[in-house]
C-alpha cells in the first residue's frame, strides 16, 4: 500500500492497475481524472454531504451506495451530519479538497451523488434540479427538446438555468437559488413547471413517476428536490461501459442535441473541455435567484 | 412439528380432499434488535403526526391512497373489510397445466400439503394421478384475507402448493431498457461454440446442499465469538507502519501510461478512438456557454 502525498495530505492508494471499466480504464486513471477535474468539480460538491456509489470490482461487478462515511478514512477527511435513516442522523463524507477526491477514487467510488442543500444549512436547497429521465424509446434527444421548453418557461419568469448530461441516459437542469428557500418550495416549483410542460406537451412529458406512464416520454423528476434525495454531481464519473461523465454543457449544445448530435463525454474529453472553456457550470454555485412565491 | 398455517380442502370437480398447509421454507437470516448503545435499551417505534409532531393513537389512523402529490383517498378498515375475499376454506383447482409452462419468476412461497388422516387414500390417489399425468393444478384460495393464485404439484409422492404472483404484479422487460440492446447483438457460430464449451466445462448436477449463506455463518460466528469475550472481532483502530511517501501524481503516472498503452494494443481501442473524435469537436462549437 504505497502512501502518497497530494496537496499536503497523505493517503494510501491500492490496486492502481485494476481495470474498472470494460474498455480498460483503470483505477489509476479514475484517480487521475478526479484529481485533474477537481478545480472545476469541487465548487459543486464542497460543503455537501455526498453519497458515494462504489464499484470495488468495476462497473460490471456489484456496487453499493455508501452514505455513512467509512470509519477507516484518514483523519483529515471531513464529515458532516446529514439526512438520517430510521436510526437517526448519518455522518456523511464531505468532499472539500482535491485529496478527498483522490481518496474517493481509490475506493472505486466512481459515482458521487450530492444533495441540493449544503450541510451547514441542510434545510435550504441552494438550487432546484430538474432531472430529465427518458423512458424508452425516448432518448437524450427528447430530453434536449424538453430542456429547451423548460428554459423558455423559466425565461418568462426571468430565471436562468444550466444544463448538464447525466453521463448516463438523461440530463439535469440546475436552477441556482443561493438565497433562502425550503425544499418544499423548490419541490413544488419544480412540480409546477413539470405540470405546465406536461399540459403543453402531454405526448412527450410526464410529471408522474409511475413506470407504465413513462414509456416514450421524458419524466421531469421534480421529486429529486426533496431533502433526502441526491443527484449525480457535476463532473462525477458514471458506471457505464466507458468512463462517461455527468458533463456541464452549453445551451447551444442542448440545441444541437435536440437536432440529434451525440451528447456523451468521457473523462479525457471532459478534461479537455475544462481546459478549453473552464467550468461552464460555475454560475450555479454563486448566482442568486428567487423563486416566485407560491400562491396558496 | 411445525404448526399448520391453514386448513381446508382441495376441491376439483366433485372431489373434496381435506388438507393442511405447512411452511416448506424457514428463512434463516440473522435477526437483530435495535438497541440504544448508550444504555443498551431496546428501541421503540412511535407514530407521530408529520405536521404537528404529536404522538398519534392507533384508533385515529386510517389508510390513504395517494392519487397524485398531496391528494389522498381515505379508506376506513370497515370499508376495506366489506371487500375482503370470502373466507372459503377450499383450494379450487381450476385447470391442470404443464409445470414447464410456468416460468420460475411466478413462484412465490411454497407449502407442504398434508392430508387428513381420514382421507389419506383420496390424497394419495390425487398425488399419484398428477404425477403420472405430469401436470400441476392451478387454483385459487383465500388465506389471511388475501386471495392467492397457487400451483399444486406432486413431489416425491406428496403434494406441494406454491403461491404464484399474479401476472400484473410482474415487472415487464419494458421496465429494464438495457434489455432492448440484447436482442440486437450479433454473435458468430464460433463465439457460440466457445461459450458452449465454457458452459460445458462448468456443467454439474444441482446439489442444493452444496450452498449455504456464508455471510450469515460469518455473522453468527462473530456474534458467538463476541459473546464468548473474544476481542479479535472488535474493530481495530489502524496504526499502520510508516511508509515512504511519494507524490500522488508521480505514483499514478506509470499506471496511467500503462493503461493507455494497454488500450492501444487492445482490439477494442479502434472503437474507442473513433468514438472520441466527433465528440471532441463539440466543445469547439460553443463559446456562448
Amino acid at each position: 500500500m504505497p502512501v502518497v502525498e497530494i496537496d499536503g495530505r497523505e493517503l494510501s492508494v491500492t490496486n492502481l492497475d485494476k481495470v474498472l471499466y470494460p474498455d480498460g480504464f483503470t483505477k489509476a486513471e479514475v484517480i487521475d481524472y478526479y484529481v485533474r477535474v477537481a478545480p472545476a468539480m469541487l465548487p459543486h460538491v464542497q460543503g455537501r454531504v455526498v453519497t458515494l456509489r462504489r464499484y470495488p470490482n468495476g462497473v460490471d461487478g456489484t456496487s453499493f451506495f455508501e452514505k455513512r462515511s467509512p470509519d477507516h478514512r484518514p483523519d483529515w477527511i471531513g464529515t458532516a451530519l446529514g439526512p438520517g435513516d430510521r436510526k437517526g442522523g448519518i455522518q456523511y463524507l464531505v468532499i472539500d479538497e482535491v485529496a478527498t477526491l483522490a481518496w474517493v477514487g481509490n475506493m472505486a467510488a466512481l459515482e458521487v451523488h450530492a444533495p441540493m442543500a449544503r450541510a451547514v444549512d441542510i434545510d435550504a436547497p441552494t438550487m432546484v434540479v430538474f432531472d430529465l429521465d427518458p423512458g424508452a424509446p425516448a432518448t437524450i434527444v427528447d430530453c434536449c427538446r424538453v430542456a429547451l421548453e423548460i428554459q423558455d418557461v423559466l425565461a418568462d419568469l426571468d430565471l436562468q438555468i444550466w444544463p448538464k448530461t447525466s453521463g448516463s441516459k438523461g440530463m439535469q437542469l440546475y436552477l441556482p437559488l443561493n438565497t433562502p428557500h425550503t425544499h418544499e418550495h423548490a419541490s413544488s416549483f419544480a412540480l409546477a413547471v413539470a405540470q405546465i410542460l406536461e399540459k403543453q406537451d402531454p405526448k412527450r412529458v410526464t410529471s408522474v413517476m409511475k413506470k407504465q406512464l413513462r414509456k416514450g416520454k421524458i419524466f421531469v423528476d421534480w421529486s429529486q428536490n426533496s431533502h433526502h434525495k441526491t443527484t449525480i454531481a457535476a463532473y462525477s464519473l458514471r458506471a457505464r461501459p466507458t468512463p462517461t461523465v455527468s458533463t456541464p454543457i452549453s445551451w447551444d449544445e442542448v440545441q444541437s442535441g435536440a437536432d440529434g448530435e451525440v451528447l456523451s463525454f468521457t473523462a479525457p474529453e471532459v478534461l479537455e473541455r475544462v481546459a478549453d472553456f473552464g467550468d461552464v457550470f460555475a454560475p450555479t454555485a454563486t448566482l442568486e435567484q428567487e423563486l416566485p412565491t407560491p400562491r396558496s | 412439528m411445525p404448526r399448520a398455517i391453514w386448513s381446508g380442502s382441495i376441491s376439483f370437480g366433485l372431489v373434496n380432499i381435506p388438507v393442511q398447509l405447512f411452511n416448506a421454507v424457514s428463512r434463516k437470516s440473522v435477526r437483530f434488535n435495535q438497541i440504544d448503545s448508550r444504555n443498551n435499551a431496546r428501541i421503540r417505534m412511535k407514530k407521530t403526526n408529520a405536521e404537528s409532531g404529536e404522538d398519534v393513537p392507533d384508533d385515529v389512523i386510517v389508510k390513504g391512497y395517494e392519487l397524485s402529490k398531496g391528494n389522498y383517498v381515505l379508506l376506513s378498515e370497515d370499508e376495506l373489510a366489506a371487500l375482503d375475499p370470502e373466507s372459503q376454506r377450499t383450494i379450487d383447482i381450476e385447470e391442470f397445466v404443464d409445470l414447464a409452462d410456468i416460468d420460475p419468476v411466478y413462484f412465490d412461497a411454497s407449502y407442504h400439503l398434508s392430508p387428513d388422516p381420514a382421507t389419506v387414500k383420496a390424497y394419495a390417489l390425487l398425488a399419484r394421478t398428477m404425477e403420472q399425468a405430469g401436470k400441476v393444478g392451478i387454483s385459487r384460495f383465500v388465506m389471511r384475507q388475501k386471495q392467492y393464485l397457487a400451483a399444486i404439484r406432486p413431489v416425491d409422492g406428496h403434494l406441494v402448493l406454491s403461491t404464484l404472483v399474479y401476472e400484473d404484479e410482474g415487472n415487464g422487460v419494458d421496465d429494464v431498457p438495457e434489455l432492448d440492446k440484447v436482442s440486437e447483438v450479433d454473435v458468430s457460430a464460433k463465439e457460440l461454440e466457445m461459450a458452449e464449451q465454457l458452459v460445458d466445462s462448468l456443467a454439474g448436477t444441482w446439489e442444493p446442499e452444496k450452498y449455504s449463506d456464508t455471510y450469515r455463518e460469518q455473522v453468527m460466528e462473530m456474534i458467538e465469538a463476541k459473546a464468548a469475550g473474544d476481542t479479535d472481532f472488535v474493530v481495530a483502530t489502524e496504526a499502520p507502519p510508516r511508509e515512504k511517501v511519494v507524490d500522488l501524481m508521480a505514483a499514478l503516472e506509470a499506471s496511467v501510461k500503462d493503461a493507455k498503452e494497454a488500450r492501444g494494443r487492445h482490439p477494442t481501442s479502434g472503437e474507442a478512438e473513433t468514438k472520441k473524435k466527433p465528440a471532441r469537436k463539440a466543445p469547439a462549437k460553443k463559446k456562448s456557454a
